[in-house]
Order: structure tokens, then sequence, then C-alpha cells
């Protein structure tokens, strides 16, 4: 009890100077938990600053990672520190299904109806995409062949060559199941089984001699692919972009990628939320926009409208256009979410086997 | 007098438990819960075979890294002391200045070296002493070259200052008796020194303990260290095993140094003690 | 002799080795390439010019050396007080405190990076520069013990004892009688505490996401790309201190001449 008592004196101390300051101006600053680097540039760049201009809310970016430990801190602290966030498909889930967000008045934050339905949740929204797909190098190729689904990556005999695959359960699953002949749309229902996870294993057991690296920051199998260190390997769509822009021989096969929605939420408790509601709307249900920042960083968002912003050849490098969109599978994040402890487990067991 | 001791120990003491041990201890108690008080995470550890063997890897690696940067450190750190007074600081300087460079850019350095089209595979080749690309990048043992490059320095160092605390008459008057100059060596230098050695040694196993940024980069699927899971699990937002894999960790490396230094201390020379 | 043409063999060697990570980085810095290569496929001073002319890695960099000096003078005082604090205690105290003092270097980053968080949160500490500053004191402070302690153990408590019996005070005698051996091994624990927190990724990412050090603003680039600015930035501060470390022993070496003493 003492504890609590001293505790609440201290949290209230460190509050009164805050309370202070926002007495006296209307100067508001939303807290932004993106992913800093070159991204929060091109945000600062597109959003940020308009948005300020045009309604004198600033925007603090933050470079963050480890965003569900973060935010379970805040949480049991009583301290959002951040306002909106922007989260991975298992970090979105776990945050909702823990409650750790405000739910979205989507009739304020969408009034024209611009965001498809699938892109608008209670308590978050799509703001970019992302696939994980499977990268060549066609220079590498056997003659007269190239590698057009996952069941290709696994066939050594036609495909001899390196390859790499990401230290990740999560999209390995998928990809086994895919290339052991199991459809995109049934993925998640046989994986929900025991006996899919099993054959998912199974199936890996078949490529494991093959992999030669197991890459686990975003860059490395960029990096592999333009050294020559592997000739087929998983990776981020935008990497394989900005690799073939420069003058590297290498492509993306959409077929079996793994399409994973980069949501936006606001965080429970924040101070601002019809400022976070505004700037949420700001950034993703404008198609001019969203196609401005489609084409600096191949993260498209799902506003309707944005390929009539867009040429079709800059279009086609991305996740969303409709031709490459057929033939992935979205990654389901509540599957996710409350399995990813038990297979992350069996996952480094057949790591080390 | 009597306070003057606990007066000047009062900042490193409050920095640490201020900054280190309440946080940690935060985080720690997180072990003991799940989300009611329970031993699962502690059961987990212990029963899934996973997590023993990635520790026991992580002593392995450890022990070896540090026993590697011993074994090169102590003479480097030998040669310096070694020369004119004049030259040392630039000798040492040399072995220090490898760490301005940032460890993720050394780290991605290596992978360019060791890959398959790297210079290291294409020098082999050239002289003939291997027919194809040799498999050096994702190895165990890229993680030891690249973990040696960077505690390598820290050894030197720590060597290099408790040797310059040897009284050089000691190791004359021996030559003076009539010892020979390895005999002075092994009798009067090697025992002044090797409190040096030992803390290097300790300094370096603990650091390498905590390792988990180069062995995720340039190891192989079976190097994953205690640092990576860690690491894993806090990004999974999994506090509870995070903190029974930093429990074991901690435990394990305050155990192993104590047994290090007990035995150590049979050999180690320290004229405080001896006066006490 | 053959012995002496020997370790200076192995000295060499092992600076060879040291340096060979630089070898390879500093050209590559030089490149014209957008991706980390050996040898670079085209040159050029682009990647320099990328790195000056952006003022977030400038500011990162300022921030990341401020940050680095300010732990490592704390950490470095800090520890060198408590060493001489933990030789006057009873026994019995020793062991517990000493543990403390030692424990921060061997729990992992990652646990002290998020308790600190949490503490931080309940007092609004977060996003600060001087919690950053004052966590990277704790964790480089068991290195200033290790170092400082090691050497202070093998230092002769005679000298401290002779000064006091010659009627100096206990500061003074410390200061000038004990101090002065320890020189060298204060000086490696500071450039060691210096380092602890310069290349320290992980309680940075978690306190200062919206200042970002050198090694977060690294970490963000990386997981996007590789394109050789690290190599570029690495490089600089490796010749930068080449030569303000030459330079300081130039200056040394010509005072220490005219003293008229080697």
């Amino acid at each position: 009890m003492m504890r609590v008592t001293r505790r609440s004196i201290l949290a209230a101390a460190a509050l009164l100077p805050l309370i202070g300051g926002a007495a006296v101006a209307e100067d508001i600053e939303l807290t932004y938990a993106g992913s800093g680097g070159g991204l929060a540039q091109v945000m600062d760049m597109l959003f940020d600053k308009p948005f300020t201009e045009k309604t004198g809310v600033r925007i603090k970016p933050l470079a963050t990672t480890d965003r569900v430990s973060a935010m379970r801190a805040m949480m049991q602290a009583g301290n959002p520190i951040w306002d909106v966030a922007e989260l991975t498909p298992v970090e979105y889930a776990t945050a909702s299904l823990e409650g750790w967000l405000e739910e979205i008045d989507w009739a304020a934050v969408d009034p024209n109806n611009l965001m498809p339905d699938d892109a608008k949740l209670k308590d978050g929204g799509v703001a970019a995409t992302y696939s994980t797909i499977l990268a060549q190098r066609t220079d590498k190729l056997p003659a007269g062949k190239k590698m057009a689904s996952w069941a290709d990556f696994w066939d050594v005999a036609t495909f001899p060559g390196p390859r790499a695959l990401q230290d990740s359960v999560l999209d390995n699953l998928e990809f086994a199941l895919l290339a052991d002949g199991v459809s995109a749309k049934d993925v998640y229902t046989v994986l929900s089984t025991p006996e899919g996870v099993d054959r998912a294993f199974a199936k890996l057991d078949q490529i494991k001699p093959h992999i030669v690296a197991w890459w686990t920051a975003g860059a490395q199998p960029v990096q592999m692919l333009s050294d020559g260190e592997v000739n087929y390997t998983s990776a981020w769509n935008g990497r394989i972009t900005q690799l073939k822009k420069d003058g590297v021989a290498v492509e993306a096969v959409w077929n079996g990628g793994g399409l994973k929605p980069s949501y936006v939420g606001i965080l429970k408790g924040t101070k601002h939320k019809a400022e976070a509601q505004q700037y949420v709307s700001f950034m993703i249900t404008d198609p001019v926009r969203s196609a401005e920042f489609a084409k600096m960083v191949a993260y498209p968002g799902m506003v309707k409208g944005l390929y009539d912003h867009m040429d079709a050849e800059a279009g086609r490098e991305l996740p969303t256009y409709p031709e490459n969109l057929a033939g992935q599978f979205v990654t389901d994040a509540v599957f996710w979410a409350k399995n990813m402890d038990a297979l992350q487990e069996r996952w480094q067991e057949w790591l080390l086997d | 007098m009597s306070i003057g001791p606990r007066l000047t120990l009062a900042p490193a003491v409050a920095l640490a438990l201020l900054l280190f041990a309440v946080p940690v201890a935060f985080v720690l108690r997180e072990s003991l819960f799940a989300p009611d008080l329970s031993l699962v995470h502690f059961e987990r550890f212990l029963t899934r075979g996973v997590y023993i063997a990635v520790f026991e890897k992580t002593l392995a690696v450890s022990a070896a890294v540090s026993t590697i940067c011993l074994l090169a450190g102590y003479p480097m750190a030998l040669f310096i002391v070694t020369r004119p007074p004049r030259w040392r600081p630039l000798l040492l300087f040399l072995v220090l200045v490898p760490m301005w460079m940032s460890i993720l850019v050394r780290t991605y350095a290596w992978m360019v070296v060791l890959g398959r089209e790297g210079i290291v595979n294409n020098l082999l080749q050239w002289l003939g002493l291997t027919d194809g690309p040799a498999t050096l990048l994702f190895t165990t043992g890229a993680v030891y070259v690249a973990m040696v490059q960077i505690l390598l320095p820290i050894m030197v160092v720590t060597c290099y200052s408790a040797m310059t605390e040897i009284d050089p008459g000691l190791v004359r008057a021996a030559r003076v008796f009539g010892a020979g100059p390895f005999r002075a060596f092994r009798e009067v230098f090697l025992p002044l020194s090797l409190e040096g050695a030992v803390t290097g040694w300790s300094v370096t196993f603990i650091l390498s303990m905590g390792f988990f940024i180069v062995p995720a980069l340039v190891g192989g699927r079976k190097d994953m260290l205690l640092g990576n899971m860690i690491v894993n699990q806090v990004g999974q937002g999994n506090w509870g095993f995070a903190a029974v894999m930093a429990i074991v960790l901690l435990a394990s490396t305050v155990a192993l140094l104590g047994i290090v230094r007990l035995v150590a201390s049979r050999f180690l020379y320290s004229p405080r003690e001896e006066q006490a | 002799m053959k012995l002496r043409l020997l370790a200076a063999l192995l000295f060499a060697a092992g600076v060879l080795f040291l340096f060979f990570p630089i070898l390879i980085v500093a050209p590559m810095s030089f490149s014209g390439d957008r991706f980390l290569g050996f040898p670079p496929k085209s040159w050029g001073l682009v990647w320099y010019r990328a790195y000056f002319s952006d003022p977030v890695w400038l500011a990162a960099t300022w921030r990341s050396l401020r940050i680095a000096t300010m732990a490592s003078l704390i950490a470095t005082l800090a520890g060198t007080a408590g060493v001489v604090g933990l030789a006057k205690i009873p026994p019995r105290w020793r062991a517990g405190i000493s543990g403390l003092l030692l424990a921060p270097a061997i729990v992992p980053n990652v646990i002290v990076a998020l308790g600190v968080f949490m503490l931080a949160l309940r007092f609004g500490a977060t996003d600060s520069e001087a919690t950053l500053v004052l966590a990277h004191a704790a964790i480089g402070l068991p290195f200033v013990v290790m170092i400082v302690g090691g050497a202070y153990r093998q230092s002769d408590p005679l000298l401290e004892k002779a000064a006091r019996v010659c009627g100096a005070g206990p500061f003074r005698a410390f200061w000038t009688a004990t101090v002065p051996p320890l020189a060298p091994a204060i000086l490696a624990a500071g450039i060691f505490a210096f380092f602890v927190s310069f290349d320290e990724l992980v309680i940075a990412l978690f306190l200062m996401g919206g200042a970002e050090t050198l090694p977060v603003r690294i970490w963000n680039d990386l997981r996007f790309e590789i394109n050789p600015t690290i190599a570029a930035i690495s490089t600089f501060f490796v010749v930068v201190t080449a030569l303000a470390m030459g330079l300081a022993e130039y200056l040394r070496a010509r005072a220490s001449r005219r003293q008229g003493n080697t």
C-alpha cells in the first residue's frame, strides 16, 4: 500500500509541469511510433509537415522496435507516451486482443468512404501493405527457366543453387504449405490443425539442407542477392524493387507472397484522440498522398483510387496491384498473435535439430 | 574516517541501484507470474531441450571466444609492455582504433568478406587451396572471428594495464639472481600479471554471453545464443520467459566467474589482501 | 632475440586482424555503388557527401558523442571512487556490493532497457537524454570497477600509507599516491565506458526513439537498406581518432622532451 501511495504522489508530481503547459498553449504534439530511418524521412515530407501546416498539430516521430513490450509497459504504468503507433500484423493483433487501442470512429476518419472495409477495423486502420515474396537472381537461373511459385523454390533439381529464408516461423509455414500444394485460401485452415503444422514442418525438412542462410534483418536478403551469396530467397518486396532499379538482375515472384497490412492504431488513454484520428485520416484516406508514398517506398496503402494516380509501370512493382494480388495470401494476424509463442518454440527446436 | 568509504561508494551504488537493480528487478519479477504466481516459465526452460541446448552453446561459444582472446591478447599486451615507454601509447592506440567502427558495420564487413564471392574465398581459390567457394559465412567459425575481433582490444588493454603495475625491478632482480629469461617470466611476471589475465577473460566472457547481433548476422541456423532468444522474447512481449532466461544467464555467469576467481586466487598475488 | 621477433610478428598479426574490417570498410566507403561490395565497382565521394549533408546523421553523431562522453565520465568517476570505497569497507559487505556494481555487465541490455523504460514511464523520464546517459553510465560501471579494481588490487597500499605518515590528508594521499599508478587503468576504463555507450543500441532504442543516437540511426537504416553511408561514417571516425590521438601523442612527446625527460 505504501508503495502505491508513494508512486501516485511521484506520478502526480511528474504530471504537474505537463498540466501547467497544456493550460497555457493550444500547442498540441502527437507522438507517432514508427520505424525511423528513411521511412520516417519520407513520412515527414509527405504526411507530417503538410499535416502540421493544415492543422497546427505537430507530429513527433519516434523510431521504435519491440512495440509489444513498449505498449505493455505503457499500459501497466498507465502512461501511454505514444498517441499513434504503426503496427505489424502480429503487433496489431496482440494490441487489439489485449485492449490497448482506442476504437476508431470511421465516420469521422473516412467520411467519403474511400477505404475498403477490409482496411477499416474496429481499432485500427491499414496504412500500408508489404509482402514477403520470393526473389530470384534472373542471371543465375537455368537456361529458359524461371521460378513461379514456392513449389519451384523447393524444386532443387530444376533450380539448383544456394537459397535463403527468413529466420521466422511466420511466413515459412505458409510457404511450405503452398509448396506442398495447399491453395492460398486454405493455408490457415490447414495450419490451424496440428496435422497441418506437422505437414508444414515436414515440407520444410526437405528444403532445410539447401538453405545457406536464415536472415534476420530486412537488408540481409538484398545484400545476399547482390553479393551472389544466394540465388533465391524470401524478401520484402520494397527492397527488391530498389535492387532492380540499381541494376541487379533480380525479379520478384508475387505468386505465393505473404501480404501484410501495416496498421495504425491509436493508443488507449491518449489525451489527443481527436487529433490522432485526424492524423490517421490525413495519412491513409487520401489516394493522391498514398500514391506519392507508394512511389517512394513501394508499400502502398489500401485507399481506393490509389492506382489512378500512378502509372502502370510503377504500379506493377506494388503488392496490391491487382495482377500481383491474385496469387498472394494475406497473413492472418490473429492466428499468429495466438499461436506465435508455441510455433516459434517449435521453429527454434527445428532449426537447431 | 569511517564515513569515508561509504561516501566514495555512494555514487556508484546509487547509480547501480536506480538505473540497474531496481529496473531490472521490475522485469525479473515477471519470471514468477503467468499471470498469477507460477513457476511455469522456469519449468518451460528446463523441460524443453531447445533452451538447454542454446544455453550450452552460449557457454561454449563464450568460453571459447574469451580463451582465444586471452591466448592472442596476453602476448600482444606483453609485447607492448616490453617496448620502450615512448612507443607504448602508439602500439596501444593501434589496438584501440578498430573500436571506433560501429559493431554493426564491422559485422556487415565480415559478411561481405566471408561470402561465397567475397575476397577470402577468391583468395583461397586463387591460391588453389579450394576448388569452389568454401562455406565461411553463416558458420560458427564466422561467429568466432567476428566476436574475437570485437573483444580482443578489451583483452589487450586489460592485460596491459595490469602489466604496467608490475615493478620491472622484480623481473630484473630475478635475472640478477640467476633466473633465465623464461624462468624469470614464469616465476615472477606471469603470476603478477595473472590478475589482469583473469580480469580480461572475465570481461570478455561476460560480454560474449550477451552477444546477439553478431550470431544473428554471421552465424548459421544452429548459432543461436541465449541473447538472441531473450531479445526475441522481449520482442514478442513475453516478459516472464525473457526474465527466466536472463536469470539463468546471470546466475550461470556469476557461478562460473566465481569458480574462475576461486581457482585463480590460488595463483594470484595481491599485496592488499596479504596485509589485510 | 628470436623470441622477440616472434612476439613482434604475433603482435603485427593481431593488429592486422583487428584492422581487417577497416581495410575492407574504408575502400567501400569510397564506392560509387548503392550497395556494399568489395572491391567496389565504381568510386566516388557520394557517401561522404550523403553523410555530411544530412542533418539527421550529423545530429545523431553529435548526440552519441555527447552521451558517450557524459556516461563515460560518470561511470569512471563513480566507478573509481567505488573501487577505493570497496577496499575499505568490511569484507562481509564487499561481495554483495561488488556484485551489485558488476551485475549490469551480465544482464542483457534488453532487460535493462525494458526495466529502465518501465521505471522511466512512471517518472515521465522517457525520451530523455539524461536517462540514457545515466543508464549507459550504469552499464559502463562494471568495466570501470573491473579494470580499475584489478589495477588497484595490484597497487601497493604502502604508498598511500607512506603519504599519510608524511602528513598528507586522506584525500591528498589518495590523489597523489594512489591515483598516479592507476592512471593507465582509469584511462582504459574510461575508454571502455565510452565505447559501451557509443556502440549501445538496445537501451537507446527503447529510450530515445525521438532523438536517434548513431547506433539507432545505423540500425534503422540497415533495416531497410545497406548503403555505404555507414561505411563512410565509420571510416571517417577511424581517421579522425587516428589523427586526434596522433596529435595528442605528438604534443605529449614534445612537452616531455622540453622538460628534458623521455
